[in-house]
């Protein structure tokens, strides 16, 4: 009876669990491994077939494209950008945030259906007509059309984590700091701003990261001389396929990306109310 | 003979470390309602899944109607269960939760229509048919999984303490329709629960349990009357229990001489004593008060009243021996009595009152 | 709620809700104009459905059309189709539960172009998979997977991008299909299947949609997946109205404009035609 519970249990965890594995192996493990691998390619010693690894790896690929390439160009202006929407959204988000969050209004449900919008446009229709309204209006300056237009596509984004956020903070504890006499900027301080700052820093990098990855409008508006990170991959993805290049940046555009994102999640998972007053 | 409608048989069940069920044992027969009784953790409710099948035993059987239930999925086993949470379909309506096991039967439209439609008389729901579990009240949701449960005549019913999201008057009219239901259509029915005047109320059998083990079992009235142990006389009802020593017995008359915390008392008893020093139990109901001076009634003992609590139909009192060790006992008396706190009373005993426990003390 | 109106919160709402409300009914507009005349950049200005007639009857806008269709309805099927089974699988926790969710979720933080071009490196003739095939000794010579013209890789892509989406999607709302509601369903004598059909997928119908949704809307407008691994042959609807816009210097935005409005009216439709056509299968099998 034990044994045959056991046998079942194995079959019903262990197996997926070993399939699973494999599948992310081939899937994501493997082809960043390959990435990683060309853009260690020797430029001086191709990697052709039938040789099945790279004759010689150096980094000197890396420093190429460094010194010759528009990347360091590309990577300011991304960060740039990406910083500028990040405040800007959540500047505009906040007020809009505490109101879903913390205030009960007739239309409210609708209201956030209708911040939901821009999730069901398609990105390049929305790049595209954008691009002709910021010539209609006279902006010709590249930085700030991609920064207005990323700062209000993922301003829906920013008003969804800070509304959780502002829901969470406990009334009772707002109640209880007013009850003992404390003065409104006390009460910010101790009942709302400890349970707000993880999703406020949260929904800072998740919009930043959103910024860095957006592709359609920095590419129909900034093509071809304002390039971001996506626009100069795109450049190497295109017609002149060059492998090595597409390789390193495509590590650049991922790894601090998904280092960021981890520290995102950790931090709202550390928003739970409870781990905070110490209390569920 | 037929078999019995329910036989466990030495069923053992643990996780991890945890021993759930060690060796637990009864039957039940066609019609009966059996309840497992005994405080959280006891393993009742362990049980009651096993039954249903959603937990495989370590060792033992249960068989229902005669077939052994080894490795029967719970969708194959001739049972249906109440669940706690009444765990009705949300998107389901009243009508299509209560037909929702007709319909794994393959069952013909028209007669899955009319065998929900006279459930639901049974049960009062004629006019919910159509609207949906959210829209009913916590009674009438409680009701809809009694019909979807009912509605399958499955062999045995299960009730995984069904009335506890009640407030308390409807617990009271629930569990009596419940009774009546069960005794009009005689299903077989184990009933899980904690609370001890439930139990004694509806059932034909009571198994109290306690740490995955049964304490006892038996009619409510002989459990009540004759608890086998200091735990089941606490769990059942209110009981006074003192260490007695036993120092004599009169084959003649069959009583027991033993000493008390309320003196000398004689004891009438078929259970003989199983040590000389022992626990025996008392009902706070059985002391009788006797007038200052009446010198007629058996076991009289004078104790100062401590508290006095009226509720109402009868009066609840809390009183203590005099001495160097005051020991206190809880009695209660019909109707309003005049006693103040602080008075001093005197109680009678009827020797058959007093009831050895299988305990001995220290 | 309290009986005296208050303006606060609504006044509250302005910052984040106007510029998207604004945002999106100009840019709405614009399409919409210039698709029938408005606000061209160079010429006159005037109502006319000349652009509307061009595009509709060129063959490519229709093939252009139907691909990203297809492309849309075969991806949002295929990622939750995939997405489902593991959702429930991983419902209860167990020993590695954790990390297997994690793994899954891991394409979500690849950007799209990222997952296009690992693709296309390991597919292609110097990638890990001609290589492998090769010393399996399946095929002789590396053979050519890249831009092949069925669009089996933009399927895949999407289907790589987006399963993850619509778990991350669907693994909510079966967890919360509580214990005693499948057990009570068991007890009732329904077996696995019954459970799928008519309890489980009931009751995550709406997530289900959702995900169907979003995916089909995000596949429908797929530019870099299909220009990047897409078959040469073909444009996808983004593709092509990024095209007529730069090429055609004339009237390059107005018809731009109609294959946008097309393109929305395909986002809008399509999906919701899959989602009421997802919800009235399961109300006829499933009652």
């Amino acid at each position: 009876m034990r044994r045959h519970r056991s046998a079942a249990l194995l079959v019903q965890t262990r197996l997926p669990v070993v399939l699973a594995l494999t599948v992310f192996t081939i899937v994501l493990a493997l082809p960043f491994a390959m990435a990683v691998l060309w853009s260690l390619v020797d430029p001086s010693h191709p990697w052709a077939y039938p040789a099945v690894l790279p004759p010689v790896l150096s980094f000197r690929r890396w420093i190429e494209i460094w010194t010759t390439s528009a990347l360091p160009q590309a990577l300011a202006n991304s960060y740039l950008l990406a910083a500028t929407v990040s405040v800007s959204t959540l500047l505009l988000a906040l007020p809009t945030a505490y109101a879903f969050g913390r205030l009960q209004f007739p239309g409210k449900a609708t209201a956030q259906m209708l911040t939901l919008i821009p999730l069901a446009m398609p990105g390049f229709v929305g790049a595209i007509f954008f691009s002709a309204l910021l010539v209609r209006f006279g902006v010709y300056s590249r930085f700030a059309g991609i920064a207005l237009g990323h700062t209000v596509i993922f301003l829906p984004y920013a008003i969804r984590l800070l509304s959780l956020s502002f829901a969470m903070v406990r009334q009772d504890l707002i109640d209880a700091a007013r009850d003992l006499g404390a003065s409104p900027l006390t009460v910010f301080r101790t009942a709302t701003l400890p349970v707000l700052k993880p999703g406020l820093l949260a929904a800072l990098i998740i919009v930043f990261i959103l910024s860095i990855e957006e592709f359609a409008i920095s590419y129909i508006v900034g093509a071809p001389d304002f390039t971001t990170v996506p626009t100069i991959l795109y450049s190497y993805l295109g017609y002149n396929f060059i492998r090595p290049n597409a390789a390193a940046i495509s590590l650049i555009l991922v790894v601090p990306n998904v280092l960021l994102m981890l520290i995102a999640e950790r931090l709202l998972k550390s928003a739970d109310p409870a781990t905070i007053t110490g209390k569920g | 003979m037929p078999p019995h409608a329910l036989t466990i048989d030495e069923a053992s069940l643990s996780f991890g470390r945890f021993q759930a069920l060690k060796s637990v044992s009864f039957a039940a027969e066609q019609g009966q309602l059996v309840t497992l009784l005994g405080p959280s953790g006891c393993g009742k409710t362990t049980l009651l899944k096993a039954i249903a099948g959603f937990l495989a035993l370590d060792s033992g059987r249960i068989e229902i109607g005669g077939h052994d239930m080894t490795g029967i999925p719970p969708e194959r086993r001739d049972t249906a269960m109440c669940f706690q949470s009444y765990a009705l379909f949300p998107h389901l309506s009243v009508s299509d939760n209560i037909g929702f096991g007709l319909r794994q039967q393959r069952i013909g439209e028209a007669e899955i229509r009319s065998r929900v439609g006279t459930v639901a008389e049974q049960v009062s729901l004629v006019a919910q048919l159509a609207k949906l579990p959210g829209q009913l009240s916590g009674g009438q949701q409680q009701r809809v999984a009694l019909a979807r449960a009912m509605a399958v005549r499955p062999g045995i019913m299960l009730f995984d303490e069904p009335l506890s999201n009640l407030d308390a008057k409807l617990r009271d009219q629930v569990r009596m329709e419940i009774r009546a239901l069960q005794r009009q259509h005689g299903f077989t029915a184990v009933y899980v629960t904690h609370d001890q005047s439930e139990a004694l109320a509806m059932s034909d059998l009571v198994v109290v349990m306690r740490a995955g083990e049964i304490e006892q079992m038996g009619r409510p009235e002989d459990i009540y009357r004759q608890p086998k142990n200091r735990f089941v006389a606490d769990f059942i009802g209110t009981a006074n229990i003192m260490p007695v020593r036993v120092i004599g017995h009169d084959a003649a008359s069959g009583l027991h001489h033993i000493e008390s915390p309320l003196g000398r008392l004689t004891v009438r008893s078929e259970i003989a004593p199983v040590a000389k020093t022992i626990f025996a139990c008392w009902r706070p109901e059985d002391a009788v008060l006797v007038a200052a001076g009446d010198e007629t009634g058996p076991n009289r003992a004078t104790l100062r009243v401590l508290s006095r609590t009226f509720l109402g139909s009868l009066c609840d009192l809390i009183v203590v021996t005099e001495g160097e060790n005051p020991v206190s006992f809880r009695i209660q008396m019909h109707g309003f009595t005049p006693i103040a706190e602080g008075e001093r009373i005197t109680l009678s005993l009827k020797p058959e009152a007093i009831r050895f426990l299988g305990e001995a003390a220290e | 709620m309290s009986a005296s109106f208050s303006v606060r919160p609504y006044l509250l709402l302005l910052p984040g809700l106007l510029p998207i409300l604004a945002f999106m009914s100009l840019v709405i507009g614009m399409a919409l104009s210039q698709s029938v005349g408005y606000f061209n950049f160079s010429g006159d200005s005037g109502f006319s459905l000349r652009f509307w007639h061009t595009v509709l009857s060129e063959q490519q806008f229709w093939r252009a059309f139907w691909y990203s269709a297809r492309i849309a309805l075969f991806s949002s099927l295929l990622s939750v189709a995939l997405a489902y089974p593991v959702a429930l699988w991983l419902r209860r926790p167990f020993a590695g539960s954790d990390l297997v969710s994690a793994l899954i979720k891991a394409p979500i933080l690849v950007h799209g172009l990222v997952a296009a071009f690992l693709y296309v490196n390991f597919i292609s003739f110097q990638g890990f998979l001609n290589a492998a095939l090769v010393h399996l000794g399946l095929v002789a010579r590396p053979i050519r997977m890249q831009n092949d013209p069925y669009a089996i890789g933009v399927v895949i892509l999407q289907v790589w991008k987006n399963m993850p989406f619509a778990f991350l999607i669907l693994t909510g709302p079966v967890r919360a299909i509580g214990d005693d509601i499948l057990d009570a369903a068991r007890d009732l004598g329904a077996g696995a299947f019954a459970r799928l059909r008519r309890v489980i997928l009931p009751l995550t119908l709406r997530s289900l949609q959702a995900a169907l949704i979003l995916i089909f809307i995000g596949a429908a407008g797929d530019y870099s997946f299909q220009s990047v691994a897409g078959p040469t042959s073909l444009n996808s609807l983004a593709q092509y109205m990024v095209r007529i816009q730069q090429d055609n210097a004339g009237h390059g935005w107005n018809e731009a404009a109609v294959i946008a409005v097309m393109l929305m009216g395909l986002s809008l439709f399509g999906s919701a035609a899959l989602a009421a056509l997802i919800q009235f299968l399961l109300r006829r099998t499933g009652r």
